[in-house]
Formats: C-alpha cells, sequence, structure tokens
C-alpha cells in the first residue's frame, strides 16, 4: 500500500473520527463545568480610574494597594491613570455612554455635581467614614456634599493646598517675610530689581484659577453668595484685588507670567529665579530631587493674609460611583478600605494629598510635622492646619456647575490678566468678568 | 455619518446638559446666548484668522517645498519620505516640543537669538504671553501640521503638468515667475482648491493645538471655535451651548466649501 493510499479518507473511518471528537466536544462543558463555574464565580472585576498623578510614587503605591485588595477579595481590580486635563471629557464620555469604569476619580472642578444624576448616593460610606475618622472639613463638605437633600453624591478623598514658598535667604536679606499680599508686592518689587520676581501666573491654567480666587476672597471679594444664586463680583473689594493685582504684577512679576502653565512656576523657583510662588508642594520636592540648595532655602508658609480674610483656592480629588457601574458594592468596599487605610496614602504621596476627615491622619501628622528629608524637619509643619485656609470655587457657597464654569472658562484670571497689562481698568475689568458671571450663573440656575 | 451632526443640532435647539439630559425645546435661545457674549465673538474672528492665515502659511511652505523637492539631489528621496513626519507624528508630542521653543523661560528661538547678539534678554519676545504672537505662534505650529500635506498636493498637481508646456514656455522666454505665476499655477489651481478645501475644514474644527499651547490665553486670543466647545460642552456639561458653538462653524464652512468648489468648476478647461 503506497503512503497515499493509506492517508485516504474512508467513509467509515470520517464517521467514526469526526463522532468521536463530537463526541468530545459535547462532553466537555460537562465534564469541565464544574471547575468553570467556579473560576467564573470568582472572577469578579473593579474598574477604576483615577489622573496621573503629580507624585508619580504615590500611582505605583495605589496600583498596588489596589491589587492586593483585589487578591484578598477575588477580585480582579484594574487602575487606569489619565492626565489630568482629560478627566472631565472622560467622565462626559463615560456618562453619555453609560459605561465606563466603576470608580471615577475626579480631580479639580466639576464632577460630583454635575453627575449627580449618575452617581450612587454614598451618604451612608461618608457618614460610616466620618463616625470614624472625625469631622469632614469645609473643603471636604464643598466637593461632594449636596445642601438641598443632605446627601453625599461622592466620597472626598483628599484636596491640594496651595501655600507660599519663598525663597528665605532672599526675603531674609531685605528684611521682610511675605505674610500679607501687601507685604508680597513690597517685597516682591524689591527682589525683582534684584533679578528675583514674584512668579504668580496670569495665564490660563489651574495655578491662577485657584491662586487668584485665594486673593479675591483674601480682600473679601466672591463670585457668588453663600447660597448660590447671586453673582457678587461686581464690588467695591473685588475691585480692589484687582488693582491689587495689577500693582503687583507691574512691580513684581515680569511678563513670563502670561504664558505659563502649571508647571512652569515650579521650574521659575526650582530653577533659582523666583523669589515666591504659590504652589502645592510638588514645586519643593521637585527641588528636592533636583537642586538640594535652592530647596533648603525653599520655606513654606500659609498664604499671605488679606484686608479681610486669609484664604487660599485649593483643588479637590473625590471618588464618584457610576450608577451603571458593573460592580457598585465592590467599589463601595474598596472605598471602606481605602478610608481605613488613608495614612498610608498619605504618605505615599509625600503629604500632597491633604486629609478631608479631621483625624484620618492624627497630628502631628507624619512627613509633614518632621519630614527627615527637610532642612529644618518641621519645614512643613504649617501644611497641617491648611483646610482652615483652604477653599474650592465657589466658596462662600457651593462648588456647583456654574462655579465650574466660570473655572473651566478663566474668568477669574482673565478679569485680573485684563486689567493687569492695562487692556482696560481694574472697574472695566470686573464689570466684564461680572457679566460672563452672571450669564453662566443664570443658564445654569434654570437648568439645574 | 450624519449622525453626530443631527445630534449636535438636536442638541443645540434644547436645554441639555450633563445635569440634566432631559430633553426640552428652546429654540433658537442657546445661538441667541452665545452671540450675546462678547467672548464668543473674540472666538470666531480668531477661528477665521486661525484657519486662514495657518492654510495660506502653509500653501507658501508647501509649494516652496515642493519645488525644492523636484529638484534631484542627493538623499531627495530621504527628504521627501522625512517631509511628512510633522503630519504624522503625534500632535500632543510634537506640541509639547513645540511649547519648549516658545516657553517664557527657555524657549531656544529666544536663547539662540540672544547668542547671536540678536537681541538682549529683555528684548526676547514672549511668545505665548502677548496675545499678537501668541495667535501667530498656533498659526506656526498649524502651519507646521499642514504643509507636508501641502507638498504632496503641490507634488502631484505639478508632476501632472506635461513637461513640454514647461519647456515651451521656457523656449519663449519665461522666466521662473512668470513660468510659476502664469502656467503651473493656474494649471494645478483645481488640485490646490482641493486641498486647501480640506485644509480649511480640518483647521476650522480643530482645538488640538489651541489646547495644548494656550488653552486658548492669553485673555481668550487665541480661543477657536472648536476649544470653546469643548469647554462649554465637555469639560463644562453644557452640552447644548456646546453644540450651539460647534454649530456656528457650519454655515461658515459651508459657504467658504461651496465657493471653492463653484471656483473650481469655473476654472475648469
Amino acid at each position: 500500500m503506497s503512503a497515499i493510499e493509506s492517508s485516504r479518507v474512508s467513509r467509515r473511518r470520517f464517521l467514526k473520527q469526526t463522532g468521536l471528537t463530537l463526541a468530545a466536544a459535547g462532553a466537555a462543558p460537562v465534564i469541565s463545568a464544574p471547575f468553570v463555574s467556579t473560576a467564573m464565580a470568582d472572577t469578579k472585576t473593579l474598574t477604576i480610574v483615577q489622573w496621573s498623578h503629580f507624585v508619580p510614587a504615590y500611582d505605583k503605591w495605589f496600583d498596588k494597594f489596589a491589587k492586593d485588595w483585589g487578591d484578598k477579595n477575588k477580585i480582579s481590580v484594574t487602575v487606569d491613570h489619565i492626565p489630568v486635563q482629560d478627566v472631565a471629557a472622560r467622565a462626559a464620555a463615560e456618562a453619555s455612554a453609560g459605561s465606563g469604569h466603576d470608580l471615577f476619580g475626579w480631580n479639580g472642578a466639576g464632577g460630583a455635581h454635575l453627575y449627580r444624576k449618575f452617581l450612587v448616593d454614598v451618604t451612608s460610606l461618608v457618614e460610616s467614614v466620618e463616625k470614624k475618622y472625625g469631622k469632614i472639613s469645609g473643603i471636604g463638605r464643598q466637593i461632594g456634599y449636596n445642601q438641598d437633600d443632605k446627601t453625599w453624591s461622592a466620597f472626598p478623598d483628599f484636596y491640594i493646598n496651595f501655600p507660599v514658598m519663598y525663597r528665605k535667604s532672599l526675603w531674609d536679606e531685605i528684611g521682610m517675610k511675605p505674610e500679607t499680599w501687601d507685604d508680597v508686592r513690597v517685597g516682591g518689587a524689591k527682589l525683582k530689581k534684584k533679578g528675583n520676581p514674584v512668579g504668580i501666573s496670569l495665564a490660563h491654567s489651574n495655578d491662577p484659577n485657584t491662586t487668584w480666587r485665594g486673593l479675591l476672597w483674601s480682600y473679601g471679594g466672591a463670585v457668588q453668595d453663600e447660597q448660590g444664586k447671586h453673582v457678587m463680583l461686581d464690588s467695591k473689594e473685588t475691585v480692589e484685588a484687582v488693582k491689587f493685582v495689577t500693582a503687583l504684577y507691574k512691580e513684581a512679576m515680569t511678563g513670563d507670567v502670561l504664558s505659563w502653565n502649571d508647571s512652569s512656576n515650579n521650574q521659575y523657583i526650582d530653577s533659582g529665579v523666583s523669589s515666591l510662588i504659590i504652589n502645592p508642594i510638588s514645586a519643593y520636592r521637585t527641588a528636592q530631587q533636583l537642586n538640594k540648595k535652592i530647596a533648603d532655602d525653599i520655606f513654606v508658609m500659609k498664604p499671605p493674609k488679606g484686608p479681610k480674610r486669609q484664604l487660599m483656592g485649593g483643588a479637590s480629588e473625590f471618588y464618584g460611583v457610576w450608577k451603571f457601574a458593573k460592580n457598585k458594592e465592590a467599589a463601595i468596599e474598596f472605598l471602606k478600605y481605602y478610608a481605613d487605610n488613608w495614612e498610608e496614602a498619605f504618605k505615599a504621596s509625600s503629604g500632597y494629598n491633604m486629609p478631608i476627615f479631621a483625624n484620618i491622619v492624627p497630628k502631628p501628622m507624619p512627613l509633614l510635622s518632621n519630614d527627615p528629608t527637610s532642612t529644618p524637619h518641621d519645614k512643613l509643619a504649617v501644611l497641617q492646619t491648611s483646610d482652615e485656609w483652604s477653599a474650592v470655587p465657589g466658596y462662600p457657597g457651593p462648588a456647583w456647575p456654574a462655579t465650574d464654569e466660570i473655572y473651566n472658562d478663566f474668568v477669574i484670571c482673565d478679569m485680573m490678566t485684563k486689567a493687569a497689562t492695562g487692556a482696560v481698568s481694574a472697574e472695566e475689568a470686573v464689570k466684564w468678568a461680572s457679566q460672563q458671571c452672571e450669564s453662566i450663573l443664570d443658564k445654569w440656575l434654570h437648568r439645574t | 455619518m450624519g449622525v453626530p451632526f443631527l445630534l449636535a443640532v438636536y442638541y443645540s435647539v434644547s436645554a441639555y446638559t450633563i445635569y440634566d439630559q432631559s430633553w426640552r425645546f428652546v429654540g433658537l435661545a442657546n445661538f441667541a446666548q452665545v452671540v450675546r457674549n462678547p467672548v464668543f465673538l473674540e472666538t470666531l474672528g480668531n477661528t477665521f484668522l486661525f484657519t486662514f492665515g495657518s492654510q495660506f502659511l502653509g500653501l507658501i511652505l508647501g509649494k516652496f517645498g515642493a519645488f525644492l523637492l523636484l529638484r534631484p539631489f542627493p538623499g531627495r528621496g530621504l527628504v521627501r519620505a522625512l517631509i511628512v513626519l510633522p503630519w504624522v507624528v503625534p500632535i500632543a508630542l510634537a506640541t509639547v516640543a513645540w511649547q519648549w521653543m516658545f516657553d517664557s523661560l527657555y524657549s531656544v528661538i529666544n536663547w539662540t537669538m540672544i547668542a547671536l547678539g540678536i537681541i538682549s534678554r529683555s528684548e526676547a519676545p514672549n511668545w505665548l504671553g502677548n496675545p499678537h504672537l501668541a495667535m501667530v505662534c498656533v498659526i506656526v505650529v498649524n502651519a507646521w501640521r499642514f504643509f507636508p500635506f501641502a507638498i504632496v498636493i503641490f507634488l502631484a498637481g505639478i508632476t501632472a503638468i506635461p513637461q513640454d508646456v514647461i519647456d515651451a514656455a521656457t523656449v519663449d522666454g519665461a522666466g521662473f515667475w512668470r513660468r510659476n505665476y502664469q502656467i503651473i499655477l493656474p494649471m494645478i489651481l483645481p488640485i490646490m482648491t482641493i486641498g486647501l478645501i480640506f485644509g480649511v475644514v480640518f483647521t476650522f474644527t480643530d482645538l488640538s493645538v489651541v489646547f495644548l499651547l494656550t488653552n486658548g490665553g492669553p485673555v481668550n486670543a487665541t480661543s477657536v471655535l472648536g476649544f470653546e466647545g469643548f469647554q462649554v460642552g465637555i469639560v463644562s456639561g453644557d452640552v447644548s451651548h456646546g453644540a450651539a458653538i460647534s454649530l456656528f462653524m457650519l454655515p461658515v464652512l459651508f459657504f467658504v466649501v461651496i465657493g471653492m468648489l463653484r471656483f473650481i468648476r469655473r476654472r475648469e478647461i
């Protein structure tokens, strides 16, 4: 018999072989069913999305933390990190599609109040954490609390403070300390002549949006009233604040600040040029890695006092659980566990993530009260009470879609910049900004 | 194909927001509110300037780039391959590089000019801080993105012209400029206009360069319709106003495209 003949398939052989194959295929699910179904039941998933943290080590810690929790609970956890500027668009896409991640981490303006109807009510979770770890700060309440029905749309995770960071040796040389806004202007003018100007951005980004709001509040001005029903911007106090910024820009700053993004002021002080910036401590942490000499000379203070208040803007981070999430229970359970281990998160962020709950990181706080990498070790201690001088856009009222849009449209930044660059007078700049705010507030009052 | 457009129309005549997704008809109220805002009118003007400025610059660069690439020289194949880089490189990466070039502190352009003694540090231009210069910057970056496409269009057009037509003109005594403007340009005008239509449409609706380079600043000097629509509709969640802002592009683009196409038809021999 030739090889070709031996490989020929007879009808009988074909039927026999295909019959066996079909039988095996049919029997396979029956045989493997108990194992497969158990495995399927065990592989629950939890998906999380949040910004790429400014402290990269934090992301590494969080990813491992989430994975370890998943391993313990037989849940497959996926954490996606996206650039901070993509958060709003991603949230809109997920809400519109009605699908996406289970747990959504917002950063900055917008989120909990805008997406309220899409988010699971987390009141019981927040209240239980509050019972365990102490009172929620004012900034925390602004982030996720709904005044109208006393519910929480989001779990307030942390806020980012904006202290003053100044070069001590330079300010000592002129015998001043930047304690008030006027000190910043007067001392800044002297230091600018020496080649060390003040660096506060007047461009379109988060830093100026946050800092100039702080200045506005410190002068007694505000975008809206406590109820968030009326625009309060067109006031004597706001005009004074704008006039101050004009003077500060002309006397103590340079035109560079008109083109900055959020990393520019960090570079400005870390490179040894600037005498003062107002920024989260990421600028200081970067200096520690790049230029130890400069870092040792950078000291941290509360925000400058204004004529009426001592207050500064802050950025917020909060978690929402989508109503369309595939695994809401796991998301809530994860947040509970995360809250119980929040001190670890604080350490992983090098003290960048500031606590919302009074005792979740007991005082004296690690890293801030005694930071072995800082000289002196208590350099950052002032940040422990930053919840007393931090607020998010909307102050003294709630944060809501209108205040977010005013923030996203850079109205307050532009009001300051128009006047500072001499394009219009302070009064005209305030009138223009007030009209912008009026139309945005009026629009949202009819839509919420 | 028309679903996104119809959706935009659907949203623009409603009170639809991310906060409240119930559809309520409001007629043209959103458009009226948008037009009343002086910032929007500024944005509309910026969009025209950005679009036609970058297209004009892109066409000039494209035309002369094409002439250069027509001449034989060593490594021409490699240069032709590399010339498409600006067109294919991810815009986010390219814009970061441009941002460094225009940076107020570390601008390589300023550094070079200072090093060559052309300007002093105090005279260095604030590229992204001066409203007019910032607009020039976004135009330049967008033209840089567009010009490889323009080169391809011009190369296709010029190489399609019969060589004997060019030779005849040369024999008759036509110099470079006369050949260029009286022979080549009229003959490649249809394909050039098609390229321009593409360029105008894509630039008019684009927000990436502005979003990445200036965020619409300083003081809305570089804000364009695409960016404004995105900020209001997506970031702030007011979808209906965002859609209304975006739809302002439609009549403009419609008339521009119709005008260009009619122009081509008249030119056809």
